[in-house]
């Protein structure tokens, strides 16, 4: 301990006798106040530097200018901060936050983490961008801490209260939280793996490991879908709160979340009801096996709760959430016409996948209200965002949840903006409220529009929208996401090969495990990136410090 | 009084010049990184969990089917 110090002591005196006085003469000091008031330009930030090998720590954080680091400072990282204890306070307390930290794992590594997972997010953002983009992730974070309070202050089997638990009903992450709006006056539904699971791999990418393996060590076989496996994984661990006293699960987004469904039937022991959405659709009579699906769902959560289907109160809830696909729309026509979008590409991706399968809450339209505002005044005063973009990119199938924030990167290091993805098009409809009829036809097809379902294995009319889509949005490159270990992806690769080729279509395959970094690392998400970049495009990137760095060990 | 807002704006300044300092130098990030999380993972570990293998799969289990043409 003592050698260290006194070499550092060292170290330190050797850079003072070394230091050229002349450096400081020749300092252009007019750039660098210039640089300190409005942050360094595009191209010259070397973000690269920034990073401690390995861990994606920052030696600083990014000084972006007064004015926008200071945005940062106070409305992003204090408001954040301050804002999650708030939240705690409002929606349970800090006796039930306690004792959730201190027994679920996914809780801990998780949430504690949160600020720099909006730091890799929102890296060399600024002005109306970097506003907007954080609204986004706010909006998560807040009903994050609302579904793991709700999870913890209903956990009777960690303290938590009886008369919560039995007001609470718990469905599969991928049942959309429509469904239960029906009892959204006297229940609450929190998704079963939205938190533990989904949220962790793009906050902490390191907990979910752990529960891939606990799966793998009853005997899973290390094939079937790693999202599957982890959702698994967490109830072979024991690390479940048990806030509910029935549960919805569904097949998707493939047979292995069949799977899933049993393990979580076989653990946990209480009333199941399995609504699968179908894997081929687009087919009246499929359709109406659906309805029937949801009708039936309906009648076991009447028979659950003994309270009546209440179709004023999903109207309600309908309507509410139809407003929050009307303004999706119309930034989806910001984003689709103009450079003046000001949300990154992983913003709008987790925002929108997040909101649209959660159902409606508060936070988002909250939160549309916020941006709104600044897309008006970007639209207003013709503010570019992204004014180096080189290429428009749409982003398709289903994306590296540990790389969530590749799109910031990629426009920092290559300029290629990713304009939209298949995460936001899902959900492309609002839903009738006004007859029964028109209503439960709208939800059957939004039910079978899930995530992964639509944009992955659920045939070919919908992975083939793509080509619309990409007119639609007037983006020339396709970031084209390839889930190793998603069989049905797996089997269409090579007719998108060959459409690429016969549409021209520059295409880069991300090869990648959805929570599992394991299987391909986020270097190595990069480096083909890079080599598509030099090799076809003949390109030089704006920011050389980003193209190559160790960032194996980092959340 | 004028002497207690005087002193409560210093201080005030004095805990933003701090919190600063964590913020601008990723101080956070390094506690979480180095410190927290290797305690937590270390903890939970250790947290005593139930065997779910242990559990009876049983196959007499009620069958929520509804007839709702």
């Amino acid at each position: 301990m003592k050698l260290n110090i006194l070499e550092k002591v060292k170290n330190v005196a050797k850079s003072i006798s070394e230091f050229d006085v002349n450096k400081l003469k020749e300092a252009d000091y007019k750039k660098l106040a210039k640089d300190f008031v409005y942050g360094k330009p595009h191209g010259e930030r070397r973000l690269g530097d920034l990073y401690l090998p390995k861990t994606g720590l920052y030696k600083h954080r990014e000084w972006r200018g007064l004015k926008d680091t200071f945005y940062y400072f106070n409305m992003i990282w204090l408001y954040n901060y301050a804002h999650m204890v708030t939240d705690i306070m409002k929606y349970g307390g800090l006796p039930a936050f306690v004792r959730g930290l201190w027994r679920y794992r996914w809780m801990g590594q998780t949430y504690l983490p949160v600020m720099h997972w909006f730091d890799r997010g929102l890296e060399g953002l600024r002005g109306e961008a970097l506003r907007a983009s954080a609204w986004h992730y706010r909006a998560m974070t807040s009903e994050t801490i609302r579904q793991f309070m709700r999870m913890f202050a209903a956990d009777v089997s960690n303290g938590g209260s009886k008369e919560l638990h039995d007001h609470t009903l718990a469905h599969d992450e991928t049942v959309w939280g429509g469904i239960f709006y029906p009892w959204r006056n006297n229940f609450d539904d929190v998704p079963l793996q939205m938190i533990p699971y989904f949220v962790t791999c793009h906050v902490n990418n390191h907990t979910v490991l752990h529960y891939i393996d606990a799966v793998q060590s009853i005997g899973l076989p290390g094939d079937p879908c790693p999202m599957c496996q982890a959702e698994a994984g967490i109830f072979v661990d024991d690390d479940m709160p048990d806030y509910y006293p029935a549960f919805v699960t569904s097949n998707e987004a493939c047979d292995g979340s069949v799977a899933t469904s049993v393990l979580q039937d076989w653990m946990i022991n209480k009333p199941l009801f399995a609504m699968p959405q179908p894997m081929q659709f687009d087919d009246p009579l499929v359709l109406e096996h659906c309805e029937r699906e949801i009708e039936e769902c309906w009648k076991f959560i009447e028979e659950q709760t003994g309270q009546p289907f209440n179709f004023e109160l999903l109207k309600e809830y309908l309507e509410k959430q139809n407003k929050l696909q009307e303004f999706e729309w119309e930034k989806w026509d910001v984003a689709a016409n103009t450079n003046y979008y000001p949300i990154n590409g992983v913003a709008q991706a987790l925002y929108r996948i997040y909101q649209s399968q959660d159902g409606y809450r508060d936070i988002w339209a909250e939160t549309d209200k916020k941006v709104r505002k600044i897309l008006n005044k970007v639209v207003e005063k013709k503010i570019d965002s992204f004014p180096l973009t080189r290429h428009r990119v749409i982003a398709w199938s289903c994306a590296p949840l540990y790389y969530s924030n590749w799109c910031t990167w990629a426009y920092n290091c290559w300029g290629l903006n990713c304009i939209i993805n298949r995460d936001s098009l899902m959900f492309d409809m609002t839903i009738r409220t006004d007859t029964y009829e028109n209503c439960l036809h709208d939800m059957a097809v939004y039910h079978e529009w899930a995530p992964m379902r639509r944009m992955a294995v659920g045939g070919m009319h919908h992975i083939f929208e793509l080509w619309d889509y990409m007119e639609r949005f007037h983006c020339d490159m396709v970031m084209m996401y390839d889930q190793l270990q998603c069989k049905g992806m797996q089997g269409v690769h090579g007719l998108f090969e060959d459409e690429f080729r016969a549409r021209n279509i520059h295409a880069i395959w991300m090869p990648h495990a959805l929570p599992d970094k394991r299987v391909v690392s986020r270097a190595e998400i990069r480096q083909i990136v890079n080599d598509y970049m030099t090799t076809v495009m003949h390109e030089e990137p704006l920011d050389p410090s980003l193209l190559d760095f160790d960032d194996g060990e980092s959340w | 009084m004028k002497k207690f807002f005087k002193k409560l704006i210093k201080l005030g300044l004095l805990v933003y010049g701090v919190l600063f300092t964590v913020f601008y130098f990723d101080l956070d990030g390094k506690l979480l990184f180095y410190v927290v999380e290797p305690f937590l993972v270390k903890h939970y570990d250790s947290v005593k969990r139930k065997d779910p293998l242990k559990a009876v799969y049983g196959m007499d289990k009620p069958n929520y089917e509804y007839d709702v043409k």
